[in-house]
């Protein structure tokens, strides 16, 4: 009798050590998210992975696996395969191309993995999560618009333009002509291609300026690097010209402070990473739905009115 | 009266870069009215100065049949070590602006970029010479691994704001003339005497021109080739120091796709890919025919599409034109 008592006790004892064990394994057990960036080679996607990182962080019982697609579509493709393999529960991931990512977002969503995309789209995959990013196009508008506002007379602009054929660069010219074509008062004098590049930036602006024959009022950048390059271009011949830039680096914010910089536009690189993931935790652990599916925020100009404000990386600038 | 052929088509292939160069200089300045200012000309050789140092460095390495693919993301690494050192520590790189104070100053951020460069030139060259890994290959990997240690050093982001005296090495001008147009002047005339006048430069044809002939009559044809490299890995920290001075920044993402630039400069000047051919003077030319023709498509506001068409025409015109005068050369 005290044998099978005993027998029975210990089999008990096994099987409850081992539903304990399980309960505890289901209740510690992390998220694992995957983040996908274009490239970890651009500041810009440098900070929005610190900011998924803190974000994360912060929630709690999160794990990023964060991988670069070093700008090449077959290596983000590679990273979302892999993470299917793995069996990630969600993947937030911003895609280098518009078409060419995919078939690899649908694989995952086929797979029962959320995905969730910021920063850019991907087109023709219906059962993406959620979409959270900025509108490019209102953000060249807005650059434009206040080119307006600070030479209400009319200006000379010179267009410093993004990489031919990069989603950015063709959204952030294309709202700068929305607003300005038309309008006589406002001459596009010069329109070249930076290549999103400091150096190129300084040269090109060099060249421009030596082929014109009076300087521009304005030099319109695509991106802050640019607009810093060709503020080093300015300052050399020692002119008065008008830079905008566009992504609110800390750099240029300290450089709208001193006055070097007329303004650059904040697209909340920051706020777009934590609302992604925001979006997607909830869903997981909670199965909140969204209110709506695409959240675009409308990017806006820094001045030297309101950096210390509306800029994101204001912390950052010494 | 084959022997005339030869001479003349021999000639001809010889001046192909400068006929080229000069078709362009009369091009462009007939159909814009400043191309021919004072300050446009300064400013296309300031702006060849920095690719062209590479170049004259690069001379050497194609000369003796090896290339160097690693010379962009270098400059990055070069560049990032000698702000850091300016900076004293990654930490202090947020203060950005205009006569901002250094912990260090410029001659120590110079030394430190020259110094990066000197050591990767050795690492390219001892591991093409003594691994035996075509040169294609180590510089495709250092490519990779330098600029991966580059965005390792930047962290991410940019190292801006040097103050006056840093600026001025790649700002600053004695009378109308740029210091980067200097420093690459003196280099020319440099590289071209111990490239046509020293025994050091005889090795050098020696090699490329017959390695195994140069090895049996004695020459340490290891230590020649490896020699190249580090000539370009010197140039590589000079110049990534100087483009710091010129944009008051230092990036991971500086001078990407500069090898290509590079190459072709070298290579439309005369030097063969293959070996053993190539001068000083035909590099400078084919700096100045790239400079010239990007300036001049710019200033006359031709479509950034059409220029890459453009400039790539041109590479491969200029190249086939150099190999039929080879080719004569060799009847």
């Amino acid at each position: 009798m005290k044998l099978l008592l005993k027998h029975v006790f210990s089999k008990f004892a096994l099987v409850m050590l081992a539903t304990l064990y399980f309960i505890g394994i289901a209740s510690a057990k992390d998220l694992v998210i995957m983040t996908s960036l274009p490239s970890m080679e651009f500041p810009f996607f440098v900070h929005m992975q610190k900011m998924m990182d803190q974000e994360a962080k912060s929630i709690g019982g999160i794990k990023i696996l964060s991988a670069d697609g070093q700008n090449r579509v077959p290596k983000q493709t590679a990273d979302v395969e892999s993470a299917i393999i793995q069996g990630v529960d969600g993947i937030i991931i911003s895609p280098i191309d518009v078409n060419a990512m995919a078939p690899a977002l649908q694989q995952a969503i086929d797979a029962g993995i959320p995905v969730v995309t910021v920063d850019r789209y991907v087109g023709g995959v219906p059962g993406i999560y959620a979409h959270v990013g900025a509108d490019n196009v209102k953000g060249g508008e807005a650059q434009a618009r206040l080119i307006m506002k600070q030479f209400p007379n009319g200006a000379t602009i010179v267009n410093l333009q993004g990489q031919p054929g990069a989603s950015p660069a063709i959204d952030r010219n294309k709202g700068l002509h929305n607003v300005l074509d038309g309008k006589s008062k406002y001459k596009i004098v010069a329109e070249q291609t930076a290549n999103w590049s400091r150096d190129q930036g300084m040269s090109v602006t060099e060249n421009i300026l030596v082929g014109l024959s009076s300087p521009p009022d304005v030099i319109n950048g695509a991106n802050d690097d640019m607009a810093l390059g060709a503020m080093e271009a300015v300052k050399a011949r020692g002119l008065n010209v008008k830079i905008l830039g566009f992504d609110a680096l800390p750099e240029a914010i300290a450089a709208v402070r001193d006055g070097s910089l007329m303004a650059t536009v904040e697209q909340f690189p920051g706020g777009q990473a934590k609302t992604a993931l925001n979006l997607l935790v909830n869903d997981l652990r909670s199965s909140m739905k969204p209110y709506n599916r695409v959240i675009s925020l409308n990017p806006i100009t820094i001045t030297s009115e309101n950096y210390r404000k509306n800029a994101e990386r204001i912390g950052e600038v010494k | 009266m084959l022997k005339d052929r030869k001479n003349f088509l021999y000639y001809l292939g010889v001046l192909t870069p400068i006929i080229f160069l000069i078709l362009l200089i009369l091009i462009f300045s007939s159909l814009h009215p400043r191309f021919l200012h004072p300050l446009n000309i300064f400013n296309v050789m300031r702006q060849i100065s920095i690719t062209g140092l590479i170049a004259l460095g690069m001379t050497f390495v194609i000369i003796v049949r090896g290339i160097d693919l690693s010379v962009g993301s270098l400059i990055a690494l070069c560049g990032l070590v000698g702000a850091v050192i300016a900076k004293g520590g990654l930490v202090e790189r947020f203060s950005v602006g205009l006569d901002t104070e250094l912990a260090n100053p410029w001659y120590w951020a110079l030394a430190g970029s020259v110094l990066i460069g000197l050591l990767a030139g050795t690492l390219n060259g001892v591991c093409i010479t003594k691994l035996k890994v075509p040169a294609f290959v180590v510089t495709l990997g250092g490519l990779s691994a330098y600029r991966g240690t580059a965005l390792i050093v930047s962290d991410g982001g940019p190292i801006s704001g040097f103050n006056e005296a840093y600026r001025w090495i790649g700002q600053g001008k004695i009378g109308m003339v740029p210091i980067p147009v200097i420093i690459f002047l003196v280099f020319i005339v440099l590289c071209h005497i111990v490239l046509k006048y020293t025994v050091y430069g005889r090795y050098i044809y020696s090699v490329g021109g017959n390695p195994e002939a140069a090895r049996l009559s004695g020459i340490n044809i290891d230590l020649i080739i490896t020699s190249t490299y580090i000539i370009t890995g010197f140039f590589v920290g000079l110049s990534a120091f100087i483009l710091s001075a010129r944009l008051n920044s230092s990036e991971a993402v500086a001078g990407m796709g500069y090898e290509l630039n590079v190459i072709a400069i070298v290579v439309v000047g005369g030097t063969s890919l293959f070996g053993g051919m190539g001068s000083i003077l035909g590099t400078i030319i084919g700096a100045m025919l790239f400079g010239v023709l990007q300036n001049g498509l710019v200033l006359l506001n031709v479509s950034s599409y059409i220029q890459q068409i453009i400039i790539g025409i041109i590479l491969v015109l200029a190249v086939t034109f150099d190999k039929f005068s080879k080719s004569a050369r060799q009847v």
